[in-house]
């Protein structure tokens, strides 16, 4: 789950990075449709996994009355 | 019947306090604080007393966790002893206020304590994680406000590991245990944020956030701590002392985590605002490109075009010049001088007729009737024989006469 976590995080950094790249002086506007495919692509994955992630939730053995 | 046993005072102090904890392992005593008063910064005094009795309290300071002052009601939880000089009283190991004035009392008391040594400034305050992964929670699982937090927190957001220390929240024993578990998670420092929840309650259900030990210890902790206690109006020292503090437990779950809305609607916002930026960028760039054109094809004119241009209209007025001054030129000359020739020829011919024309027109002048007449001159009109009718014409008169007499005069 957590690991998932971390995909999500990761993607949602990629789309930052991928969009942010739309704003930055790297942009071309050859290559600019193919970044806004592959970023759209990853923004329904981010969606996807939003919808779909559960929170794993432990409660801790430790007797902290004591 | 036996007879009593022969002891030392010590012994019979020792049993004494024996007896007394075998039968109160664990008083517990409500009663108003008089004769408050601390020695040597290590030990506190106080009497606890009702309408009719009162009893001494005794406590090292470290247990006293809320400030205490004559007036205020309070329950303390204590073993009763004798001490070694014979004097009974009650050893506390717990106090704490009772009653609403008692409880606000020590509160602000507390609250003024520790704002003065700077506890609550605000520059001490983290922020939480943007992308929050792990999270430790200190509440009891069966309480209200825990349910709303996890519901919450599950509806907003996914793929946090949380990790709950189940702890008592209210009573006497709850400062201690939320502190245990505080420990427990800066010494693993595996969580990202502690967040320290309870649902409401009265003053007193609440009061075990205003601990001291608690609050100097939330204040402490590594990992930020973030609160939802209670209800909005409730405020605790544990709050003030939190690096974030949620007005309710369900508020908690808010705070920590951005929501899956909130992140559909800025992922759907970005991709959206860069396929129209991508749109205005193609024609901006398209506007580009006909500018440079348009530079680039002045510059190609302003470099080779006009040189080329100014050349040619050069070489053409030199041609042109060339072809005036061999041909134009001299044609203009002969033509000029013929000309010239022509009108000089015309000029003279034409003065002479003028100068002739005008003796004719003297010569006519004198020849005028009207003039001879003026000078005194008369016609004669008719046939001139004797008896005719004739018409004499002078300049002013015009008469007729008849003939009389016909001579000759020669």
């Amino acid at each position: 789950m957590t690991e998932t976590k971390q995909n999500l995080n990761d993607k949602i950094t990629e789309l930052d990075n991928q969009v942010e790249w739309f704003y930055s002086d790297e942009f071309q506007l050859d290559k600019a449709v193919e970044k806004y495919k592959s970023a759209l692509s990853l923004a329904k994955e981010i969606e996807k996994d939003l919808s779909e992630l559960k929170n794993e939730i432990e409660v801790l053995t430790e007797d902290f009355s004591k | 019947m036996s007879e009593a046993p022969v002891l030392t005072p010590s012994q019979f102090i020792d049993i004494t306090n024996q007896t007394m904890e075998a039968a109160f392992p664990s008083a517990m005593i409500v009663g108003e604080v008089a004769s408050f008063k601390t020695s040597q910064g290590k030990w506190v005094f106080f009497d606890l007393k009702d309408e009719s009795a009162s009893v001494s309290c005794f406590l090292p300071i470290w247990n006293l966790r809320m400030p205490l002052e004559d007036g205020m009601k309070v329950v303390v939880v204590g073993v009763p002893k004798l001490t070694k000089w014979g004097r009974f009283s009650v050893t506390v190991s717990a106090v704490k206020p009772v009653g609403e004035g008692s409880l606000k009392k020590a509160y602000e008391m507390l609250k003024k304590k520790l704002t003065a040594e700077g506890l609550f400034d605000a520059s001490k305050k983290r922020p939480l994680p943007e992308n929050l992964a792990r999270l430790g929670v200190i509440s009891s699982t069966g309480a209200a406000g825990y349910a709303d937090f996890i519901k919450i927190l599950n509806a907003r957001w996914g793929g946090i590991r949380v990790s709950v220390a189940h702890t008592q929240v209210q009573g006497m024993d709850a400062p201690d245990q939320i502190i245990r578990a505080l420990n427990y998670f800066n010494e693993r420092g595996e969580v990202e944020v502690i967040a320290i929840l309870r649902g409401g309650g009265s003053a007193d259900d609440l009061s075990a956030f205003n601990d001291e030990k608690l609050v100097r210890a939330i204040a402490a902790s590594k990992i930020p701590v973030i609160t939802g206690v209670g209800h909005e109006v409730d405020e605790s020292l544990a709050d003030l002392a939190a690096d974030v503090r949620a007005s309710t437990p369900s508020n908690a779950a808010e705070m920590l985590t951005k929501g899956r809305e909130f992140e559909r609607r800025k992922i759907q916002t970005a991709v959206n605002g860069i396929g129209r930026d991508l749109l205005s960028r193609v024609a901006t760039m398209h506007e580009m490109n006909v500018a440079k054109m348009r530079k680039v094809s002045q510059g190609l004119t302003a470099k080779y075009i006009e040189p080329m241009e100014r050349e040619v209209q050069s070489k053409v007025f030199q041609i042109s010049q060339s072809l005036i001054n061999k041909y134009i030129e001299p044609m203009e000359r002969k033509v000029n001088e013929m000309v010239r020739g022509v009108t000089e020829k015309t000029q003279n011919g034409y003065e002479r007729g003028l100068l002739d024309v005008r003796q004719k027109i003297k010569m006519l002048e004198m020849l005028n009737p009207e003039k001879v007449l003026k000078q005194g001159y008369a016609i004669l009109s008719g046939k001139i024989s004797p008896g005719n009718a004739i018409k004499i014409t002078t300049f002013t008169h015009e008469v007729a006469a008849e003939v009389k007499e016909v001579r000759n005069r020669q």
